[in-house]
């Protein structure tokens, strides 16, 4: 069991006849902030293929640029050098067109707005009522059913959260890029929102990115998980996590999952 | 959180109760104004002050009874210098601040001439606006609305780049335009500043409309002010203050109401 929970995967691109399952390709980007001598190299050559369909969770020391990697896939942060691939166009051409969905650290809901006009932003700006899920549904999917006039200072971290997932699943996004969404909060309401995650993931078949600092939760997410290493940011592993699809939290006692946090650690060490 | 919910739901649950609480709070204010007022009968009894010097309490009360309808007649025309100098002071003020926040250029122009415009003392310009438009209602509204028109404008530029780095993310990834930005978030993100510098606004453009008054005027609760000073009237006097502090008062309150209403959601972030 040990050699296949640590089954690893190439780093580099994937070949063609798979291109056409790939959600994001990042092929060789650097992204470099600033100039001349006060520039900061946030990544630097980062090659990575994310099959759609999958859930990779990224994990790496502070700085290493996780959240760079995922801004510059959601066209918040420009590249440098090389290339980046949303669905087979440029981020630019996936925002317009609303195939990803972003969720942040802190939930970033508009306070005056009830949590239900909060799930429905998306579909009031950037053109973009088309096809999408009905608020309320989304509202009873993350378990907020009977809170939709709630405002957000009257809604507790985990809500909120909750309220911030809903509204980047109504625009029925392909992929959700998701930035330490859980960082702030306690770990019970972690544990809670990790299985809702995946049972979303599952019902929906959304492609995710997961960027987390926790090695546990990188593991119980992630079909697989990319580890970045710092100075300057770059690819350090692409780790293939071989637990059954079906996750549960009491997975996370087993040797086979203990194993995993084990290497990660072991990589994350060396970065 | 606790203190919207108690706000909006302490009347309705504890009907009577809840009025007689209300009342209980304000008793000891209650107390200490009639007490004051007592005080001040019995310094001017026991002194035996004349009357011109300072009048008693008494004597006041008897001037709203004999001159009430000098002050009524007087009344109406400050009133309505304060309430067009409020309108036009702060509508400007508005504009100004949207301007400058679409504007850089605009903003680096103008807004230091704000800022050295504020720094000369509103009384030094009265007697030149009386110069210039004469002795009607013009420069009285022109005073009133120049007193409410600085704080406005930088509370207003403040409140309008109020909106969170992450919130224009949000909005960026969702493809709002700078006009949807503006609509859904600057101005919604802008009304707790806005408000506060209104509350400062409808006590100061009664004190601009009174000041306009003092200088060449015959009408109004600011020449009533100066006519019952060189009259030796001072329970007149003492009325005409009287009013004109009760007036700046209900504007006060207008203006919390109306702030009240439109401002559900929390606003302790602002100062
Ligand atoms: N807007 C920016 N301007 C300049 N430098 C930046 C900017 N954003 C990020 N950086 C730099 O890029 C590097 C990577 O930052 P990034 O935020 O991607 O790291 P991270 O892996 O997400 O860290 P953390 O785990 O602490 O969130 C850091 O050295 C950071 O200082
Ligand atoms: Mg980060």
């Amino acid at each position: 069991m040990n050699a296949r929970a640590l089954a690893r995967s190439p780093v580099m691109p994937a070949a063609a006849d798979v291109e056409a399952n790939v959600a994001v390709s990042v092929r060789n980007v650097d992204v470099v902030f600033g100039e001349g001598e006060s520039a900061v190299t946030a990544l630097s050559g980062v090659s990575v293929d994310i099959a759609a369909g999958s859930l990779v969770t990224m994990l790496g020391p502070s700085g290493c640029g996780k959240s760079t990697l995922l801004r510059a896939i959601a066209d918040l942060v420009p590249v440098s050098a090389g290339e980046i691939t949303v669905l087979g166009r440029s981020p630019e051409e996936a925002r317009r067109e609303r195939n990803f969905s972003f969720v942040f650290q802190d939930a970033t809901l508009l306070p005056w707005r009830s949590a239900l006009d909060n799930v429905r932003l998306p579909l009031e700006v950037g053109g973009g009522g088309a096809a999408h899920a009905e608020p309320r549904e989304l509202l009873e999917l993350v378990g907020l059913k009977g809170r939709e006039k709630a405002l957000p200072a009257e809604l507790s971290g985990g809500m909120r959260q909750r309220v911030a997932i809903a509204r980047a699943l109504v625009s029925r996004p392909k992929i959700l890029l998701m930035d330490e969404p859980f960082g702030a909060l306690d770990e019970i309401t972690r544990d809670k929102l990790n299985e809702e995650l995946l049972r979303i993931w599952r019902e929906t078949g959304t492609t995710i990115m997961f960027v987390t600092h926790s090695i546990p939760e990188a593991a119980f997410l992630g079909q697989q998980v990319l580890v970045l290493a710092s100075h300057p940011g770059r690819v350090k592993e692409l780790v293939t996590v071989d637990l059954p699809a079906q996750r549960r939290l009491a997975m996370r006692d087993t040797l086979d999952f203990v194993q995993i946090t084990a290497h990660l650690r072991r990589l994350l060490e060396e970065c | 959180m606790a203190d919207i919910a108690h706000r909006s739901a302490a009347p309705v649950q504890h009907g009577l109760f809840g009025l007689t609480d209300r009342f209980r709070d304000k008793l000891p204010a209650a107390f200490a104004v009639v007490g004051l007022i007592a005080a001040w009968q019995f310094v001017v009894w026991a002194f035996s002050v004349p009357t011109y010097m300072a009048p008693g309490p008494l004597d006041v009360l008897r001037s709203f009874r004999d001159d009430g309808w000098t002050l009524l007649s007087n009344f109406w025309p400050t009133l309505f210098e304060a309430m067009l100098g409020f309108v036009f002071g702060n509508l400007i003020a508005i504009l100004l601040a949207v301007w400058f926040v679409h504007n850089r250029t605009a903003e680096r122009a103008f807004y230091p001439i704000a800022v050295f415009m504020h720094t000369i003392p509103i009384i030094a310009v009265a007697p030149i606006l009386v110069l210039i438009f004469g002795s009607g209602y013009l420069p009285k509204v022109i005073i009133a609305a120049l007193i409410c028109f600085f704080p406005t404008l930088v509370n207003m530029v403040r409140g309008l780049k109020a909106v969170t780095p992450a919130t224009l993310d949000l909005m960026r990834v969702l493809s709002a335009s700078k006009s949807e930005i503006f609509w859904k978030v600057r101005i919604q993100s802008s009304l707790p500043f806005l408000f506060a510098a209104l509350k400062i606004a409808s006590t100061t453009c009664v004190i601009g409309a009174i000041v306009a008054e003092w200088i060449g005027s015959n009408f109004g609760l600011g020449a009533l002010i100066i006519e019952a000073t060189y009259n030796f009237r001072s329970p007149l006097l003492y009325a005409t203050v009287f009013v004109a502090a009760l007036l700046a008062v209900v504007l006060f309150s207008i203006v919390s109401v109306a702030e009240a209403r439109l401002i559900k959601w929390k606003a302790s972030d602002v100062h």
